[in-house]
């Protein structure tokens, strides 16, 4: 008669507190640093939007309660452009560099001849320094000398050409179409990690029931690339809202703020104009922006995975 | 025991980052330090050079020199008033927007007592002078006076057909309408850099205002909405944004536009003082090259100052003194040169005058009827930062010339 092989003994776990106490001192450093470099500093930035201040250490700041909102939402005309500006760039930026992204992706998830030099190709302007990206594509846009109005004039598209920089209906994009050249080799990167833990025998399964490249993509790629889509998606939102070395190396927010963004414009308040009772606000709103977008996308996504 | 100690060194370390001891200048009397804004590799030699001079006349006293960008160094000042971390010398622009607010914080040391004691109210030419009395008292000494004026080519001149220099402002746009008729670029403007372009508004407004509204406007309380003369200004403003400029203007900074003058394709270039050696350095015979006032009627030179300034919290004001006096005496300008502008701010030394441009700009200075400042300087930096918005938003068709001045008086009225 076989006898039931003996059950191991089940580790004892301590309780939570106990728990706690024992990660604690380990927790510590990286609490204090978090708390002084990043917790304290937003607090800060929230409490100054409260008051008025020139920044000069002989002025004391001045209460002035919610003016500084009241002066952002109706008389900073700026404002609304940086806001429209950002939300913008936060809706193109989930469309376009994501989306690209995983197409280069998908198509370098393939056996073919050179992935290798063409995923680094694509990868390599994700490694170069903002403000490098911003003075190359300022050189590509220069209105005379520039790439882009050369080749316009060279296909005979001359009539084409344009102050990419300089017009204010085209700045923006113009601007935009520079950081998806820079993002887009990111995500792509992102989404070909995510590809290799799609399992090949579901792959394998739904091509033995007749599923087509599309159904095949739309009912097994696509969810089994879900965490990554999440974190694809988070980071572009954080990106685009916090935009700002790339738009300072192009326009500086010009012509006439027309591509000026929350981030910049938050900046320009404190330490060009030196109103860090504006800037603060703007950066509030930002802030609040931010998680407006970012905690419920993640809840959405957290709450489905369950 | 090791562990111990090892220990007790890392907390002592800590303690001396944490409470920021450097053990550097500022307990020791015989140093000074002096904060300026990041200097041109040309300009910062000659700086170090006029220190190893002052070190060498005064031994044991060593200056330490310390540079910032643009923005870091106006915020560096404000963070230091009222401290005594701040410098004992510090260098900045003049006008009443940067280096009088400065002044207004109680910064600047009044330094009428070393101008009696060395005698710089006759060293100092009279236009460098003013910007450092009219806070009152003296605050700083000139370190450099300059003019700004419109650049010429000549050979393009005479191809449009102009032989006279434009001494009116209608003579100005007869000009400019002449030389795009033969399809030359009259005048060359970056857009990137808002101030490149000002300074065709600023002398807009000198020009169709008149130096006394113009000053009311510029450093008083006059009401930018209610003036004609400022909407006669913007339409002005805009004709010239529309017809005589470059192409692409609003998307090319000041310097990639400036190459349009020295390759010969802009007629015209309203630059400053310092301007002279660019046009030379890039290639210009400046025998080809002339310069001329910006035409507003008003005799007035556009242009701006600066010095330098000794901290009111300085213990070694004195030590400071001797410094600015030997920089600014004949030797020290001597050393100098020309590397910060072709006027020496001290009378007695005279127009470096090698580059026949600044034998030209000697006549202008001399011709002028005092002068009147760049707005970027009179203004404060969230007025000048709408200024600019208003300013090209009128190029850019965004806002229509006749709205431009109410627009700016609101915001002024939103400041306060």
């Amino acid at each position: 008669m076989a006898t039931a092989p003996a059950r191991p003994a089940r580790r004892r776990t301590a309780p939570a507190h106990r728990r706690l106490a024992t990660a604690l001192p380990y927790l510590v450093p990286a609490l204090v640093l978090y708390g002084w470099f990043l917790a304290y500093p937003m607090a800060d930035a929230v409490r100054l939007s409260f008051f008025e201040w020139s920044g000069f250490r002989t002025e004391q700041p001045a209460w002035v309660g919610l003016d500084n909102y009241v002066r952002l939402f109706t008389q900073d005309a700026v404002f609304w452009t940086a806001l429209r500006n950002s939300v913008i760039w936060v809706g193109l930026s989930l469309l376009v560099p994501t989306a690209i992204g995983l197409l280069l992706a998908l198509g370098l998830n393939r056996r073919i001849a050179g992935r290798n030099l063409m995923r680094a190709v694509f990868y390599i302007p994700a490694v170069f320094a903002s403000i490098t990206v911003a003075a190359m594509w300022r050189w590509i846009y220069n209105p005379t000398l520039g790439f882009v109005n050369q080749a316009l004039d060279a296909v005979g598209l001359g009539s084409w050409a344009q102050s990419w920089l300089g017009d204010p209906e085209f700045a923006l994009g113009s601007i935009f179409a520079a950081s998806v050249w820079q993002g887009v080799g990111f995500s792509m990167v992102l989404f070909l990690a995510g590809l290799q833990t799609v399992p090949a025998e579901l792959m394998e399964a739904a091509r033995i029931d007749g599923a087509n490249t599309w159904q095949r993509f739309r009912n097994v790629t696509l969810p089994c690339l879900r965490p990554t889509t999440v974190v694809v998606v988070v980071l572009a939102i954080i990106n685009a809202l916090k935009v700002f070395d790339l738009v300072v190396g192009m326009t500086g927010g010009g012509p006439a703020q027309s591509t000026q963004v929350l981030a910049l414009w938050s900046y320009t308040q404190s330490f060009t104009n030196h109103e860090f009772g504006m800037g603060g606000a703007v950066a509030t709103v930002l802030l609040i922006v931010t998680l407006a977008l970012v905690i419920p996308y993640m809840a959405w996504s957290m709450k489905e995975d369950r | 025991m090791q562990h111990t100690r090892s220990l007790a060194a890392l907390a002592a370390a800590t303690a001396l980052v944490a409470t920021g001891c450097s053990g550097g200048a500022e307990d020791d009397p015989n140093t000074l330090t002096l904060w300026m804004s990041t200097q041109e590799s040309n300009q910062a030699d000659a700086m170090n050079a006029l220190i190893d001079a002052f070190e060498d006349a005064n031994p044991g006293v060593t200056v330490e020199l310390e540079q910032r960008a643009v923005d870091q160094h106006k915020e560096a000042m404000r963070q230091v008033a009222g401290t005594d971390s701040g410098p004992d010398l510090y260098w900045y622009w003049e006008g009443p927007g940067l280096g009088g607010e400065l002044v207004d914080a109680g910064m600047s040391l009044d330094l009428t007592e070393y101008y009696g004691q060395y005698g710089w109210e006759d060293r100092f030419l009279p236009a460098a002078l003013s910007n450092v009395t009219q806070y009152g008292g003296f605050h700083g000494v000139p370190w450099t006076v300059q003019g700004e004026a419109v650049y010429y080519n000549k050979a393009l001149f005479e191809q449009a057909g102009i032989t006279a220099l434009p001494t009116t402002y209608d003579e100005l746009t007869a000009a400019a309408a002449a030389l795009a008729a033969q399809g030359i670029t009259p005048i060359e403007f970056g857009g990137t850099v808002n101030w490149d372009a000002m300074r065709l508004l600023d002398s807009l407004v000198e020009t169709e205002c008149g130096a006394a509204v113009a000053d009311e406007l510029n450093t008083g309380d006059g009401d930018w909405g209610a003036e004609p003369c400022v909407t006669a200004a913007f339409t002005e403003f805009k004709t010239w944004g529309d017809a005589y400029f470059n192409d692409g203007y609003m998307g090319i900074s000041a310097d990639d536009a400036a190459q349009l003058f020295f390759t010969g394709e802009a007629a015209m270039s309203l630059e400053g003082t310092w301007y002279a050696a660019q046009a030379t350095a890039n290639g210009m015979d400046p025998e080809d090259v002339g310069v001329f006032l910006f035409p507003t009627g008003t005799g007035r030179m556009y242009g701006f100052g600066e010095g330098f300034y000794i901290n009111a919290m300085s213990p070694r004001a004195d030590k400071a003194a001797e410094f600015l006096d030997f920089i600014t005496s004949e030797a020290g300008l001597a050393i100098a040169g020309a590397n910060w502008g072709v006027m020496p701010v001290n009378r007695n030394v005279p127009v470096d005058d090698t580059n026949p441009l600044n034998a030209a700009w000697s006549d202008l200075f001399a011709a002028t009827d005092g002068m009147y400042v760049n707005n970027d300087q009179n203004f404060s930096t969230a007025a000048t930062t709408e200024y600019w918005r208003i300013q090209n938003s009128v190029l850019t068709g965004d806002i229509d010339p006749a709205d431009a001045g109410a627009e700016f008086q609101t915001f002024r009225d939103a400041q306060g």
